[in-house]
This record gives structure tokens, sequence and C-alpha cells, in this order.
């Protein structure tokens, strides 16, 4: 869970695109999803999530990140046969339309939060930030206040980790309870979590600060961001998916 | 230069003074450790001289901090931090970057180091504490040693004239904390970088720091050479400061013998003092 979302290094053609294009095509998949309800087309778009991972070379990772959708997505699909009361009953209450509706949803679900996770595996969140003040012209605090809400999320989760383990070591039984009994006992650690994170932001902060964050403007990056051949074609890409999503 | 003069600084919804009258001259080109129990105002110190204290953490400020000629209060914060790099005790909270090469960018992309200039300084920089290999690693991969050395890179690579460190060695091993003072001490001695270290192990500021200030309650209870402070070991011992054992040695001789003998500061000047008694 820890690296679920951390960076890994690669020269794939992935890699080497725009951060600008990463986001572009991001958002792109993320429309055609919820345009088309074509489930064949889904799961088409769904085989590109799942190929970009592996194009960039990351295929453990994406196959981790699928995992752990899948779990919700049965979760999600469960829920959806069961409440969706339209169509002509297949078997006990389940409905024709209640399997088209789940599956809609829930392959909609993966699609979309796949490439979301890919993005962070494959950019470095810095380029992703520096491209979106240098390309995009976004103000750089709201792009800090994006880039450091990304660097915290493993340190939230080690902080978590260490506040449970000192809680275990008191003789909280974390590891015996299940469901919403172990959810009620994490509960109430979200005050010392919550207490320890302000502290710490706030020392980031005053880090930022004496390394001339104040100073920064949208031409301090030392890094360029131009667009090449790579995302001319990523965005013929985008537009063909569209088209399809469209069409189909 | 810096100048403390009778700095007492109390933080903003506490009561007790953190830092009471202090007063302190850290001379250009100085290394001064900083030693003292928790809850000394060890930390306060060297937020006040990185000028963290009043720019960030605002109080009831008295007296004067001036670095370098400029008041603290009066110049901005930006302006401090281009003369003073503080390395910070909690590094995972100074850490802002994901990757340690875009760490050490922040600092230099932001006081607008010249393009050209940036790869060298990176360079050096990672090479001189020893880090050239995890240039390109995640920061959430690294142990807490390692990030402590990025940290330490990342306000090396700024060339500040005056680098607070506080507690720098905290999650370093004896080997790697040894090698982090001979890297100030190069950078002290070379660039006549003024050096202000907070730390535990008073084994190493004795070795290394040529002053000493011992903070206790807020107040600096000693200050001066270090031979000069460590020769008042039971007072500091008092105060929970363990003294080396070299200069508990050469003070149990002086006591034994009823003869003076001067503080050694570390193995050879033991050593050279048994052999003089044995001789």
């Amino acid at each position: 869970m820890h690296n679920l979302f951390q960076y890994v290094p690669g020269n794939s053609i992935i890699h080497r695109m725009n951060p600008i294009t990463k986001i572009f095509l991001t958002i792109v998949i993320c429309i055609a999803a919820f345009v088309s309800g074509n489930l064949l087309f889904l799961a088409g778009l769904l085989a590109v999530d799942l190929l970009i991972g592996f194009i960039a070379g990351i295929p453990e990772k994406t196959l981790t990140i699928f995992k752990g959708l899948l779990k919700i997505a049965i979760f999600l699909f469960v829920l959806q046969i069961l409440l969706v009361r339209g169509g002509t009953p297949v078997f006990w209450i389940i409905t024709d339309e209640g399997l088209l509706t789940a599956a809609r949803v829930v392959l909609r679900l993966v699609i979309v939060c796949m490439p979301l996770a890919l993005v962070l595996a494959v950019t470095r969140v810095t380029d992703l930030t520096n491209s979106l003040v240098q390309v995009l012209h976004v103000p750089y605090k709201y792009a800090f206040t994006l880039s450091t809400a990304i660097r915290f999320i493993p340190q939230f989760l080690e902080e978590m980790s260490g506040i449970m383990e000192a809680q275990t070591a008191r003789g909280v039984a974390f590891d015996k309870a299940k469901g919403l009994k172990k959810f009620s006992m994490i509960l109430p650690l979200c005050a010392p979590l919550l207490i320890s994170s302000v502290r710490k932001t706030d020392l980031t902060a005053a880090a930022a600060e004496v390394r001339g964050f104040r100073l920064r403007t949208r031409q301090s990056g030392y890094k360029r961001y131009p667009f090449t051949i790579l995302d001319l074609g990523a965005a013929a890409f985008c537009l063909l998916l569209l088209a399809a999503a469209i069409l189909l | 230069m810096i100048e403390i003069q009778d700095l007492t600084f109390i933080y903003k919804d506490e009561k007790k003074p953190a830092l009471q009258d202090i007063r302190l001259t850290i001379p250009e080109g100085g290394f001064l450790g900083v030693i003292g129990p928790a809850g000394a105002g060890k930390t306060t110190l060297a937020r006040a001289v990185s000028g963290m204290i009043p720019h960030h953490y605002t109080g009831d400020y008295y007296g004067s901090v001036t670095v370098n000629g400029m008041d603290t209060v009066e110049t901005s914060l930006e302006d401090i931090s281009r003369l003073v790099g503080m390395v910070f005790q909690d590094v995972d909270s100074q850490i802002i970057s994901p990757v340690v090469e875009d760490e050490l960018l922040y600092g230099l992309e932001n006081f607008g180091i010249p393009r050209e200039e940036i790869p060298q300084r990176i360079d050096e920089a990672l090479q001189k504490v020893g880090i050239a290999d995890l240039r390109e690693r995640a920061v959430g991969s690294l142990s807490g040693g390692q990030r402590q050395k990025v940290a330490i890179a990342s306000i090396i690579a700024l060339r500040p004239r005056i680098l607070v460190l506080d507690e720098p060695t905290g999650e370093l091993d004896p080997r790697s904390s040894r090698q982090v003072f001979s890297l100030l001490k190069e950078l002290n001695e070379e660039q006549r970088i003024t050096v202000i270290i907070i730390e535990q192990k008073i084994m190493l500021l004795c070795e290394f720091a040529r002053q000493l200030a011992v903070l206790s309650e807020g107040k600096i209870v000693r200050q001066g050479d270090t031979r000069d402070v460590l020769a008042h070991a039971e007072e500091l011992e008092a105060l929970g400061v363990n003294c080396p054992r070299v200069t508990t040695l050469s003070r149990a001789v002086s006591v034994k013998t009823g003869e003076e003998q001067p503080v050694c500061l570390n193995l050879d000047e033991a050593e050279a003092m048994v052999r003089r008694l044995i001789s």
C-alpha cells in the first residue's frame, strides 16, 4: 500500500511523454468511459488502461492496482444487482437491467481509477506540478498544494501504521477485529493522526519558506516541458478514443 | 558573524519563554556546538538564527539577532535564507519533493541559480554527502539515515555562508555521523562557512566544535571554547549532559593526583596524558 502512489523510475514512452499529455489522456479516458455505454467498448478501454501500464514497464504494479480496484468493484457489483429493480428477472431478484447497469458502473469505476493511479506511477509529482505551472499557467501555490497532498499520502500511511503499532503494543487487538469492528477501532486514531499531521505540515511549510517558496515564479523550474512527436501521437490516440466513444 | 543580544522569545500561546536573555556571538568561520537537555531551547535558538523566528513562528520577541549585519526582524526571510541554510531535526517534514534529485533542485530553482550552474551544484552536493547513487530514488523508499543525508545535501547545494543543523545525525550510524562532521569540518575550514550544530553526540562535538554553548531551560549556562566549557564537567553532568569518557578520565586523574591536568578532548590527548603520567 505504501508504494502504491510512488513513482517508478523508467524510460518507457509513457515515462517520456509530457506530463500534460498524460493528464489529458487520463481525462479523455474518463470522458470516453462515461460517454459510451457499450460494454464491449468499455472492456476495450479497460484493456487500454492495462496496456498503458504494460507499455510503461510496470506490469506488476498495474496488476496490483487492478486487483485492489477489483475488490471494490465486486462489492459495488453485488450492491447494484441487488438494488436495481427494473427489467425482467433473470434469477431470484436479479434482473437483466440490474446486471447491465452493474457491469457498466463497475467497468467505469475501474477504467477511471486506473489511469489516475498510473499517472502518479509514471510521472514524478514534481514534473506534474512544474508542467502545470509552466505550460498551463496554474498558480504555483495551487500546484504546490497538489504536490504536497500527493507527497503526504505515503507519510500519512506510515504515521497511521506507527500509531496502530503503538496501540497494538499496548494491547489493542487490531488483528483480531474485522469489518465494522475494526473500523470503529481505527476511527479514534484519526485525532492523533490529524494532530501530528498538522504539526508536520506546518514544518513543511517552514521548510519550503526557508528555501525560497515565495520567490518561485513560473520560469523557476529547471526542467522544460516541450511537446514532442510522442505527445502528438498520444493526442491523435485521444481523438480516436473520443470518436469511438461517441460512435459506439 | 552572528550576534545575538539579550534575546528572549516566548512562542505564541505559551507562557514560559523558550529562550531567555541569550547573549552569544559566533565569529565568521566559527564552529559552534550547541548542547543541552531536551526542552532547553536548542531548536528555538536554531530557528532564531535562521530567521524562522520571527518570520514563521510568531510570539513575544525581545532583543535582537544580527546575521552579517542584518537584523533578522527587519530582513525578509528570503534574504536571510540566502545566507543561512538550516537542516531541520524532523527530516521527513523538511523534504518537500518525492524524488531525491528534485529535492535538491527545489531551493536552487527558487533562489534563481543560473541554469548552467545547477547540474554541477547537484552533483557536488550529492557527492560530498556520499549519496550520488540515490539521485533518482523516491524519498519514500529511503531509510531514515539516507533521508537525513538528502536533507543535508539539499541545503549544502545552496552554498549558504552559515549552516545551522538541528541534530543532523540523529538517525545516522556512528560511521555516517562522523562523515557528516568531517564534511562540516571541510566546509568550515576550506570555505570558511560558519557552522552551528545542535548535537547530542558529545564525543563528536568535542572533537569538531571549536566553541560550545550549553543550554538549559532557555538560558545559556556556559559558553566558550570547547575545552574551557568541558572543564566544568560536574556542572554539565548535573544538567544531564554527559561528558566524553576521555574528559571524565582527565578529571579523575586531576582529582586523584591532586595536580590539575589539561582537559582531554579526544583519544590522542588522553593517550598522551596517560603516557606522560606513566613515565
